[in-house]
C-alpha cells in the first residue's frame, strides 16, 4: 500500500483533533473510476449505512467462501479502510471495481460514467443480495432481519427499486415514501398511489435553492388539454391535479439535481452550471404531509468539467464536524464556508465547473 | 397509471385519424328517460296558462324537455351532441347547451328536438353558459383551455347577409358599446372574420366576441338582467369580472383557494355569488370590488347556486350530497334536504327547486322560493361561520342537523348509468354494472340487453362467464355516455369472422363464414339504405349511384369489377344482424368537415350521403367491399403424433380460418387417409386442398361433398383426434382458441393427430 505525503499532512493539518477510531483514505482511480469512488466515499461516511455494512462484515466473515458478490466486496472494502492500522492513507478498491464492471456491463467501459446512475444501481444491487439472504434464511424457518411491510399497499418505485416485500437495512436508511394525488376537476375524486423512492431526482433552475427545487417537485400539475386524465368515477378524460407528496421522509435524503438536460435542438446532452443553493440544514415542510423534517448536509458528490461526457467526480464529506474534501487518492481538510463553491454559477460561461450534483441529508430526528 | 394521454384513449380525442371512426350507442330504455348523471337544468315560465317546461342535459349526451304539470312527461329528446351536455340556459325560446364535445348547440326549444345551429369556437370541453335575462339574444360560453365567448345568438345562426337587420333590432341596441367602439358588436364581428377557423365554417362568417385573458379552464359563468356584465370563474381561483359587450376586463376578484364551480349575479349586476371547491360561497360587492360575506355552510365543494329572485337567499348544492337554504343578509342556514348523489345543478320553479345530481333521475324538491323564510320557522337552522372547513368541523364535531324534508315532491326517473364493463371473449357480449349495481350482459350485435342478472358481484359473474375462445378485438368501447359507445375503425373492424351456423342464421350454409363488422354495419344502416332506396326510385340499389367525391377513387372505379358474385349473393340471403327499433341504437361519426353528428338509426332518412358516413362504411354495406384483414387466417403444421403410425399426409405449412373448427381439421385427415386423392377443388399438385401458405384456397371449403360419405364411414372405422401441446383438443375449438390458451407462442401453430381405437 502506498503512503502518499497526503496522509500525514491531513494528520498534522488536523494534529489533535483528528477523530478517535476514524479514517481517511483517497481511494485509487483505475482509470475513469472517480464515479465510483466519490460515491464509496459519501456512503462510507454515511454512519449508519457503515455501521451496518461493518455488521455484516462481522456476521459474514466466518461463513467461509461465501460466493463473492457486490455486497461483499462493499464489506470488505469498508471493512479494509476501518480497521487499518492506518489513520489516512489510499485503498486500492481494486476488487470491488472489477465486480462492479462484472455484474453491469453499464459500467464496464472506460468511459466516463454517470454517479447518480452508479448510487442506483448499487443500492438497488445491494437490497437485492440481502433480499435474496433474507429470503434464504426465511424458508427454513428461522427469523430474518427484515420486516414485511405492514400493510400490503401498492409500493410502485420511482429511479428503477424493484418491487420487494422486505426492509432491508439499506431500505431503512434511504427508503422514503412519496404519495402521488390525482384530483379529477370534474368530480374531485382524490386518486392516491404511494411509491417508495431511494433518491430524489430535482429539476433544477437558475439561481434557485433546494428549497424552492423541492418545492417545484411536490407542486401541482394540471393534466389538461391532449393530457386529460382518465377518470373512473366520471368513466371519461377530464381536467385533473396532479401532486407529489413525501409521504414518509427517509433517514438519508439522497438529492439528486438534474444537471444533464437532453437538449433538444441540440441532439444530445447539456450540463446545466446553475447556481442551486444547497443550505447545511434543510427543512422538509412544504413537502411533507404531517411533521416537519430537520436534515442536516453530510455529503455532496461534486461534478466538475463544463460537458457531461467528460469531466470528474469528487465528493465533500462532513466528519465530526470536519469538512473534508475526497478527490480520487487525495484527501484534503476543507473549510465549510468554502461548500458555496460549488452552488453553481449564475452566468452561463464561467471558470468554475464543480458543480454540487448529489446532495446526501441525514434526518437529525431519525438518529435512533 | 391511471393517467390517460388523449392519444391513447381515441374516445375523445380531436385529432384528426386516418379514417373517420364510426361509434354506434346502445340504449336499454325509450327516449323518455336519460341513461346518465344530469348536469344541467332550465326552466321555461309558460306565458300563457299552459304549463311550465324543465329542460335536462345529461351525460348521456341529450337534452330532454318536460311538459312540467302534477306529474312531468317527456315532451322531447334533443339529441345531437356526442359528448356530455355540460350546460343548458334559456335564450328566449331558444335552447342553448354546450358539451364536452367542444361544440355550442342552438335548439328550437319548443320543436321535438331541432338543432338550428352547431357553433364551432372552442377547442376543447365548453362547460358552462350564461344568459342575459332582457336580451334574448346574448349568450355567453366558457370552457376548459380559459375560452369565453360571447354569442349574439340570433347573428350566429342567421347569414352573414341578415346580420344587419339584427342590427335593428331592439335587442341588440342595448349592446352598442358606449366606450372604445362606436361600432355594434355584431357588426364589428362580421368584419374581423378574417381569422375564421375551418370549424366555424357553420357560423356563416359570424365570430363571437371573445373574453380573452383565462390562464387557466373555465368552469362557471354568469351574466347581469341587462347583459352588462359577465363574470367567470376556474381553476384560476380568481372571479374575473368583464364587459360582455366589448370582451374587456373589468376586475379581479381574489378570495377562494379553489376552483369556482358556481357563480350568481344578481339583476342589477352589483352583488355576486360564488361556490367554490374550497367549500365555501362567498357573497361580492361588484361595486366595491370586494369580498363582503363568506358562508361556510357546505363540509365539501360548492358546485350549484341558485338565488330567491330578490337576492336574499341563496340555495346551495355540492360534493356533499347537501342543499342548504342561507339568508344573505342573517347568515342564517338551513339544510333542505340531503340529496344520493352529489349535486351539480339547481332551478328554481315557483315553490319548488329541481335538483339535477350524478344520478340520472331529477328530483323536485319543496324550496318555499317565494317566501324563504317559512322554512326557518320550522327550525334546526345555523349561523353560518366565515371560516374555511369550519363548518366542516362543527359536523365532525357532531352537529349534523337533520334536513327539513325527506321525500322530494316527485321524481323524473332515469336509467342507471352504466360504470363499469367487461368485454367478453366472444366479442359479441359486454357484461356491464351500472350506478345502481345491476349486472346485465349486453350483444352488442344487436344491441340489446339478453340477461339481467340483478345486484350480484360483478367480478363473480365476470369470471363465471369466461370462455376459452379466441376472437380478435375487433371493436373498442368506452361507457362515458352512461350507456355501451361501440367504436368501429378500419381495417381492425373486419377482423372477426363467425360462421353462419354458429350464429343460428337459419338457410345460410353452414360454412358460410360471418364478418361481424360488416353485418354489424349492415344493421344499423339498414334503415338508411332502404330510405335511400325510397327515395332514389323503385329501382335495386346501384352502386353506381353513390358519388365518389369523398370515397377514395379506387373504391369507386373498382367496385363493380371487385364485387365478387359470392360477396353480393351472400348479402342477398343473408338477414343483417337486427338492431332495436324500440330503443333504436345512435350511430356517432364524423362528416367531411370533420364534425362530428348524432342521430338514432332509424332517423336516418337516407338523406344523409357519402359526406356524412365514412366511406368505408359505405363501401361496406352498398358493395360488400371490406378490407382484408389477414388477421382472419391462421397459419399451422400438422403432423403425425411421434409414435403414431399413420402415414405422413403433408409437411407443408397450412393456411386455413382463425375460426375454422378442429372437427374439421379431423375431417380433412379423415378424408385424407380414406380417399387419399386430392380433395375437390384441390391443387393439381397434391397439397390436399390446402395451400401452403397464405394461399386463397381455404379448409373451410373441404368437406362438404364427402360429408354424407364420411359420417357412415366414421361409424366403422378408427376416428382421429388432434393434439396440440400433447393435449387432447375438443372438436369445438376454433384454430385460433387453440392458438391463444394451448400453443401460447407466436410460432406458427403446430397441431398432431392420431387415430383412436372404438372402444
Amino acid at each position: 500500500m502506498v503512503m502518499g505525503a497526503t496522509g500525514s499532512k491531513l494528520e498534522k493539518a488536523l494534529g489533535d483533533q483528528f477523530p478517535e477510531g476514524e479514517r481517511y483514505f483517497g481511494l485509487e482511480n483505475f482509470g475513469n473510476t472517480c464515479y465510483c469512488n466519490s460515491v464509496l466515499q459519501a456512503l462510507y461516511f454515511c454512519v449508519p449505512f457503515r455501521e451496518q455494512l461493518l455488521e455484516y462484515y462481522a456476521n459474514n466473515k466466518n461463513v467461509g467462501e461465501a460466493e463473492e458478490n457486490l455486497l461483499t466486496c462493499l464489506a470488505d472494502l469498508f471493512n479494509q479502510i476501518n480497521s487499518s492500522k492506518k489513520k489516512t492513507g489510499v485503498i486500492a478498491p481494486k476488487r470491488f471495481v472489477q465486480r462492479v464492471k462484472k455484474q453491469n456491463e453499464l459500467f464496464r467501459s472506460y468511459m466516463h460514467q454517470d454517479a447518480h446512475e452508479f448510487l442506483n444501481f448499487l443500492l438497488n444491487e445491494l437490497v437485492d443480495i440481502l433480499e435474496k439472504e433474507a429470503n434464504v434464511k426465511d424458508s427454513p424457518g428461522t427469523s430474518s432481519q427484515s420486516e414485511k411491510i405492514a400493510n400490503g399497499s401498492s409500493h410502485l418505485h420511482v429511479n428503477g427499486v424493484q418491487k420487494e416485500p422486505q426492509i432491508t437495512w439499506i431500505h431503512k436508511s434511504f427508503q422514503g415514501l412519496l404519495t402521488n394525488e390525482t384530483r379529477c376537476l370534474r368530480c374531485e375524486t382524490v386518486t392516491a398511489r404511494d411509491e417508495t423512492f431511494f433518491d430524489l431526482s430535482v429539476d433544477i433552475e437558475q439561481n434557485s435553492s433546494i428549497t424552492s427545487c423541492l418545492k417545484n417537485f411536490s407542486s401541482t400539475e394540471t393534466l389538461n388539454a391532449e393530457d386529460k386524465f382518465f377518470c373512473d368515477k366520471c368513466c371519461s378524460l377530464q381536467e385533473a391535479q396532479k401532486r407529489m407528496k413525501i409521504k414518509k421522509p427517509p433517514n438519508v435524503l439522497v438529492i439528486h439535481l438534474k444537471r444533464f438536460k437532453y437538449i433538444e435542438q441540440l441532439g444530445r446532452y447539456k450540463k446545466l452550471s446553475y447556481r442551486v443553493v444547497f443550505p447545511l440544514e434543510l427543512k422538509l415542510s412544504d413537502t411533507l404531509e404531517n411533521a416537519d423534517a430537520e436534515y442536516s448536509l453530510f455529503a455532496v458528490v461534486v461534478h466538475v468539467g463544463s460537458g457531461p461526457n467528460h469531466g470528474h467526480y469528487i465528493s465533500l464529506v462532513k466528519s465530526h464536524n470536519h469538512w473534508l474534501l475526497f478527490d480520487d487518492e487525495n484527501v484534503d481538510i476543507f473549510d465549510e464556508s468554502a461548500v458555496q463553491t460549488f452552488f453553481g454559477s449564475a452566468q452561463e460561461y464561467s471558470s468554475n465547473t464543480d458543480h454540487g450534483y448529489i446532495l446526501f441529508y441525514e434526518n437529525l430526528g431519525g438518529r435512533s | 397509471m391511471h393517467r390517460v394521454a388523449s392519444a391513447g384513449n381515441t374516445s375523445n380525442s380531436t385529432r384528426p385519424r386516418k379514417e373517420k371512426r364510426l361509434t354506434y350507442v346502445l340504449k336499454d330504455t325509450d327516449d323518455t328517460k336519460h341513461c346518465a348523471g344530469i348536469n344541467c337544468l332550465s326552466v321555461l315560465k309558460s306565458s300563457s296558462s299552459s304549463c311550465d317546461y324543465l329542460f335536462t342535459g345529461s351525460r348521456d349526451g341529450t337534452l330532454k324537455r318536460w311538459a312540467i304539470a302534477d306529474q312531468a312527461s317527456c315532451f322531447a329528446t334533443f339529441e345531437s351532441h356526442v359528448d356530455w351536455v355540460n350546460d343548458v340556459v334559456l335564450a328566449g325560446n331558444t335552447l342553448v347547451s354546450c358539451s364536452s364535445d367542444t361544440t355550442v348547440k342552438v335548439w328550437n326549444s319548443l320543436s321535438d328536438g331541432v338543432c338550428t345551429r352547431t357553433l364551432r369556437q372552442h377547442s376543447d370541453y365548453v362547460t358552462c353558459l350564461a344568459a342575459v335575462e332582457k336580451n334574448s339574444n346574448v349568450v355567453s360560453s366558457g370552457g376548459l383551455g380559459g375560452e369565453v365567448f360571447i354569442w349574439d345568438i340570433e347573428a350566429a345562426v342567421l347569414p352573414v347577409a341578415k346580420s344587419t337587420d339584427v342590427m335593428d333590432d331592439e335587442g341588440s341596441n342595448k349592446l352598442i358599446n358606449s366606450g372604445n367602439y362606436g361600432l355594434p358588436m355584431t357588426s364589428l364581428r362580421s368584419v374581423t372574420s378574417s381569422n375564421m377557423s375551418v370549424n366555424n365554417a357553420q357560423s356563416h362568417g359570424y365570430n363571437p366576441t371573445a373574453a380573452k385573458g383565462h390562464k387557466e379552464s373555465v368552469y362557471a359563468l354568469a351574466m347581469n338582467d341587462s347583459g352588462t356584465l359577465l363574470v367567470s370563474g376556474g381553476t384560476e381561483k380568481v372571479i374575473r369580472v368583464w364587459d360582455p359587450r366589448t370582451g374587456s376586463k373589468n376586475m379581479k376578484l381574489r378570495g377562494h383557494t379553489d376552483n369556482i364551480r358556481a357563480l350568481l349575479l344578481d339583476s342589477t349586476g352589483r352583488f355576486c355569488l360564488s361556490g367554490s371547491s374550497d367549500s365555501m360561497i362567498r357573497l361580492w360587492d361588484l361595486g366595491q370590488q370586494r369580498c363582503v360575506h363568506s358562508y361556510s355552510v357546505h363540509t365539501d365543494s360548492v358546485w350549484a347556486l341558485a338565488s330567491t329572485p330578490s337576492f336574499s337567499h341563496v340555495y346551495s348544492g355540492g360534493r356533499d350530497l347537501s342543499l342548504y337554504l342561507t339568508d344573505l343578509s342573517t347568515r342564517e342556514s338551513i339544510l333542505l334536504c340531503t340529496n344520493e348523489q352529489p349535486v351539480l345543478q339547481l332551478a328554481l320553479q315557483d315553490d319548488g327547486i329541481w335538483v339535477a345530481t350524478t344520478d340520472s333521475s331529477v328530483h323536485r324538491w319543496p324550496a318555499e322560493g317565494s317566501h324563504p323564510q317559512k322554512v326557518f320557522q320550522r327550525g334546526g337552522s345555523f349561523l353560518a361561520g366565515n371560516l374555511s372547513f369550519s363548518r366542516a368541523r362543527a359536523v365532525l364535531e357532531g352537529s349534523t342537523p337533520a334536513p327539513v324534508y325527506k321525500e322530494p315532491l316527485f321524481t323524473i326517473p332515469g336509467i342507471p348509468a352504466i360504470v363499469q364493463h367487461e368485454i367478453l371473449n366472444n366479442r359479441r357480449q359486454v357484461l356491464t354494472k351500472d350506478t345502481a349495481g345491476s349486472v346485465k350482459l349486453w350483444e352488442i350485435t344487436r344491441g340489446v340487453v339478453i340477461e339481467d342478472y340483478g345486484k350480484i358481484s360483478f367480478e363473480d359473474k365476470k369470471k363465471e362467464l369466461f370462455e376459452m375462445v379466441s376472437i380478435p378485438a375487433w371493436f373498442t368501447m368506452d361507457t362515458r355516455l352512461g350507456s355501451l359507445s361501440i367504436h368501429l375503425d378500419t381495417p381492425q373492424c373486419f377482423s372477426a369472422e363467425m360462421y353462419a351456423a354458429d350464429l343460428n342464421i337459419s338457410g345460410a350454409p353452414e360454412d358460410l363464414k360471418i364478418n361481424l363488422a360488416q353485418e354489424t354495419l349492415r344493421g344499423l344502416l339498414a334503415h338508411w339504405i332502404s330510405k335511400r332506396r325510397q327515395r332514389s326510385g323503385s329501382q335495386t340499389f346501384n352502386c353506381d349511384g353513390i358519388p365518389g367525391r369523398d370515397m377514395p377513387s379506387r373504391s369507386i372505379s373498382h367496385s363493380r369489377v371487385d364485387a365478387d358474385d359470392s360477396t353480393e349473393n351472400h348479402h342477398l340471403v343473408l338477414p343483417a344482424f337486427e338492431f332495436s327499433t324500440v330503443s333504436p341504437p345512435s350511430i356517432i361519426t364524423e362528416d367531411s368537415q370533420g364534425c362530428s353528428w348524432r342521430k338514432k338509426i332509424t332517423e336516418l332518412d337516407g338523406s344523409q350521403d357519402e359526406k356524412d358516413i365514412p366511406w368505408w362504411c359505405l363501401d361496406c354495406v352498398l358493395n360488400g367491399r371490406i378490407t382484408p384483414k389477414e388477421t382472419t387466417k391462421c397459419s399451422f403444421y400438422l403432423h403425425p403424433c411421434e409414435g403414431s403410425n399413420v402415414q405422413v399426409l403433408t409437411q407443408g405449412k397450412l393456411s386455413a380460418p382463425r375460426i375454422l373448427r378442429v372437427h374439421k381439421v379431423v375431417n380433412y385427415v379423415i378424408e385424407k387417409m380414406v380417399l387419399d386423392k386430392p380433395l375437390e377443388g384441390g391443387n393439381p399438385d397434391g397439397q390436399f386442398g390446402l395451400v401452403p401458405g397464405t394461399g386463397q384456397s381455404q379448409l373451410a371449403s373441404l368437406g362438404d361433398s364427402s360429408l354424407r360419405a364420411l359420417k357412415s364411414w366414421q361409424k366403422r372405422k378408427p376416428s382421429i383426434e388432434i393434439l396440440c401441446n400433447n393435449q387432447v383438443l375438443s372438436p369445438d375449438m376454433s384454430l385460433a382458441t387453440v392458438r391463444a390458451y394451448i400453443w401460447k407462442k407466436s410460432e406458427d401453430l403446430v397441431l398432431n393427430y392420431r387415430v383412436v381405437q372404438n372402444r
